[in-house]
């Protein structure tokens, strides 16, 4: 059976692409959260993920060990994984730790959906809660 | 319970962690039934200490029973001078209770200053019984004096129609097997009907009461085991607050360890720090007094004079101390009664005597074919160590020193290690004997299960999922749990063996047995560590013959998918620490350190758990605020606290759970501490692989932190770890 956690993750889809929006500190609890999320949205087919860090104040190294595994679950499903909304320090911590050489981060989300396939942004979006 | 004292020589409130056992004595002492009390004692217990605290509490309740009390066996004295002292001793106890004069039982008296004071209602018993004492001790006959004294008690309660409690205390006779004054001892107050409580080594009892023909089982049983850490923590402190020595947590965890929890050898080294005016705050000076005791001191008295009295000749001693040493150096440390006749050279009732009272004292285990030293007491076999190289080696006394402190430096850290595993253990042994035929979702015992349906969300979420399970485990009914930790050769209380009948049905078919390990993985167990502790598990079972046995295999983080597999090929369960966690909460339902800080410093003591690192970094980021910090640099300090606070968590197996922090604000910089007691992590120092393989996900703390950071400097200290990181305003 499935359990529902008492803080969901929030994300959305547009067209093929799942838009997830990371919690105000990333650590291990909120990142497994997102991971399931995001495997959830790979293994439903989806064809790109948006991690959106906008609320992200906090990003600790766990929850960058659980990124970089989904910089691997994305690759083995052929799917682009692209970070936005990162703000400053967190965008320093990422570049310390060498995710940007395996994941792109886009200023916004209307920038990482411009990236990604034209027609994804044309589509409809829908929003629920994991 | 009473303040003052008697007979004892602590105060009630200093004699800790005794409680349930002096309630169960006084309970005795309230209902006097027909059968005995016997006080079975571990050596350097304080089996002696508890009979007199007793005495002191039996007094101040005035119970219908008078008691007395005394300890055989205090000096090298005649049978008629034992006899004398008993019967003086007994007199003076009985009309001091009978007239609510606690002096009296210390103060010297004569016969006929005893007589005087004796109540009206008394006198002319004690009169007569001081008549016949004199007349008894005028005739020749040694053997009869003693029966007579020691009857005494028993004849002054017909007489006065008042019943007596004698307490007896025979520890010191301990090893004197079948002497005259054992055996009449035993005699009068073992052998007899009437209530007595006799104390003595838990390895010399039965054999006094084997003597007497008494039967051990209808006697009530009191144990008088050493201290357990938390009541040994508690005396040592007790102690060195009282005697205006300081010590911290760490140097009396490491004492307590050490020491086995032994009163004596605690007042021991207390009373020595005192002494020797030295501070027991760090290992150093803990260690160096310790190998002072075991050298010169009264722990090394003790075991001397025990020697002294187990083998009087100087060679002979000489000789056993080379051969218990030697002993302790084979593989099995054991070897036959006739190795050992052969190498002490001794013959008939010496090597009996010898081997005998080796046994009683716990120094050596005789089993009755073989006989092995005995290493449970780590002060036992420093001792013997040092006495070798000084007595049989002829090493010089320096170098004896200066080796032993550098073993016993060498050794704390590994005891500590020892100390924090045994407590981070998960229980399993206690677990398995809570199972009771309950029922538990099954996914408790399926990792991969487990983890499919519930990582990543929070423990009020998963313990819903886990009450709406369907699939339930019916527990079985166990009905003996063992440690197993010998058998699987693991450390102690890593592995248990559990015995019971499924559906609580008592059927050769519905016999089963579990046998549990907790191994150790930092990640997922994999493929091969699972299968070859299922497999060592299975010949385990083979070996004893257990018919149905169920495999439980708990690894800290769980399995992997392929050992998942491992697992379900030997149908075994295998469970994360968390699922067993959630097990033992669904078994058993749930149930800051201030100190004065400088103006300028600032401390916090967080609990390890979830988030609380948040905390801490909300209180930095408020001082670095303070202090004119750019914004992100106050970010650079919050995740570099944040860091250091998980790797504390998860780097160490801290006894208390709690990480101190100290935020120093100087000048130009802020200094962040951060400590946590508990196991230095393997490699400290060394950074993470940041660079590469996302396979290499984790470890990137330390690295973190250097980067984050302007000065970042680990601290090995006594017992942990403590890391300070700097950062200057620029």
């Amino acid at each position: 059976m499935d359990t529902t956690g008492a803080t969901p993750v929030q994300a959305r889809c547009v067209g093929d692409v799942a838009i997830i929006y990371a919690s105000d500190y990333l650590n291990k609890l909120s990142g497994e959260r997102i991971e399931r999320e995001c495997k959830r949205q790979l293994e439903a087919g989806r064809q790109a993920v948006v991690i959106n860090f906008r609320d992200t104040e906090l990003v600790n190294s766990i929850g960058v060990s659980i990124l970089m595994g989904l910089i691997d679950a994305a690759e083995q499903s052929q799917a682009r994984l692209i970070f936005s909304d990162v703000n400053s320090q967190t965008a320093s911590l990422f570049e310390m730790l060498g995710l940007t050489r395996h994941v792109q981060i886009a200023k916004d989300e209307r920038e990482a959906l411009s990236w990604i396939e034209p027609e994804s942004s044309a589509a409809a979006s829908t929003v629920h809660h994991a | 319970m009473s303040q003052e004292r008697i007979l004892a020589h602590v105060a009630r409130h200093d004699f800790v962690g005794r409680d349930a056992e002096l309630h169960q004595f006084i309970s005795y002492a309230s209902q006097l039934p027909e059968r005995k009390l016997l006080l079975f004692a571990a050596p350097t217990a304080g089996g002696s200490e508890f009979l007199r605290q007793a005495y002191d509490e039996l007094f101040f309740r005035r119970a219908s029973a008078v008691p007395i009390c005394f300890a055989f066996g205090k000096s090298d004295l005649s049978l008629v001078e034992i006899a004398s002292d008993f019967f003086r001793s007994f007199l003076q106890q009985y009309i001091a209770y009978r007239r609510v004069d606690p002096s009296l039982c210390v103060t010297a008296l004569t016969f006929h200053d005893i007589a005087e004071l004796a109540l009206p209602t008394d006198y002319e018993a004690v009169t007569s019984l001081i008549e016949s004492f004199e007349r008894e001790r005028g005739s020749s006959d040694e053997l009869n004096f003693l029966r007579f004294c020691l009857a005494a008690p028993h004849k002054l309660a017909a007489s006065t129609k008042r019943t007596v409690l004698p307490l007896i205390d025979c520890l010191r006779l301990a090893g004197e097997y079948k002497t005259t004054l054992t055996n009449e001892i035993v005699r009068a107050f073992l052998a007899r009907n009437d209530p007595a409580v006799v104390a003595g080594l838990r390895r010399q009892m039965p054999n006094l009461t084997h003597e007497a023909g008494a039967d051990l089982d209808a006697a009530e049983l009191i144990n008088l085991d050493y201290l357990g850490d938390e009541d040994a923590h508690i005396l040592l402190d007790t102690l060195t607050r009282k005697l205006n020595v300081e010590s911290s947590d760490q140097t009396r965890d490491l004492i307590v360890q050490q020491l086995r929890g032994s009163p004596f050898s605690l007042a021991a080294l207390a009373q020595s720090a005192r002494e020797e005016s030295v501070s027991l705050t760090n290992f150093l000076n803990c260690q160096r007094l310790y190998v002072d005791e075991l050298m010169g001191g009264r722990i090394h008295r003790h075991f001397s004079n025990l020697l002294s009295r187990i083998a009087p000749q100087a060679q002979t001693r000489r000789t056993l101390i080379r051969v218990l040493y030697e002993s302790g150096l084979s593989e099995t440390r054991k070897a036959s009664v006739w190795t050992w006749k052969k190498r002490l050279g001794v013959e008939g009732s010496e090597f009996e005597h010898i081997i005998e009272a080796l046994h009683v004292h716990e120094l050596a285990n005789s089993s009755g074919a073989t006989i092995e030293l005995n290493t449970d007491l780590p002060v036992w076999t420093d001792y013997l160590q040092a006495q070798y190289q000084l007595e049989v080696a002829g090493e010089a006394r320096a170098l004896t020193v200066a080796n032993a402190l550098l073993d016993t430096l060498k050794r704390a850290p590994q005891t500590m290690r020892r100390k924090y595993r045994r407590e981070a253990a998960l229980g399993l042994k206690d677990l398995l004997s809570r199972f009771n035929c309950q029922e538990v979702p099954a996914s408790l015992f399926h990792y991969d299960q487990f983890a499919a349906s519930h990582t990543g969300f929070d423990a009020e979420a998963v313990n819903a999922a886990l009450d709406a399970e369907a699939d339930i485990i019916r527990l079985p009914q166990v009905v003996s749990s063992i440690d197993g930790s010998v058998i699987a050769n693991t450390e102690p209380g890593r592995c248990a063996i559990a015995h019971g009948f499924e559906a609580a049905e008592y059927t050769d078919e519905n016999e089963i047995v579990w046998i549990a390990v907790e191994i150790d993985s930092k990640l997922e167990a994999g493929e091969e560590l699972t299968k070859e502790w299922c497999e060592r598990l299975a010949l385990i079972a083979r070996e004893n013959k257990f018919g149905g046995v169920k495999l439980w295999l708990v690894s800290p983080e769980g399995f992997t998918s392929d050992a998942s597999k491992v697992l379900k090929q030997h149908d075994a369960y295998g469970s994360s620490r968390q699922q067993v966690e959630l097990l033992t909460a669904r078994l058993q339902p749930e149930t800051a350190k201030t100190e004065s800080i400088a103006v300028d410093e600032y401390e916090m003591v967080i609990p390890m758990g979830t988030d609380t690192e948040l905390i801490a970094a909300h209180a930095v980021e408020q001082i670095a605020r303070r202090i004119n910090f750019r914004p992100d640099a106050i970010n650079q300090i919050k995740l570099a606290l944040v860091e250091a606070c998980i790797n504390a968590t998860e780097h160490s197996l801290s006894p208390d759970r709690k990480i101190y922090q100290r935020f120093r604000v100087e000048d130009d910089k802020l200094v962040v501490t951060v400590a946590s007691r508990g196991v230095v992590p393997a490699g400290l120092g060394q950074n993470g692989d940041a660079n590469g393989s996302v396979k290499s996900r984790r470890g990137w703390g330390l690295k973190l932190i250097k980067t984050l950071m302007d000065e970042v400097e680990f601290e090995r200290v006594d017992d942990g770890t403590q890391l300070r990181m700097t950062k200057f305003r620029k």
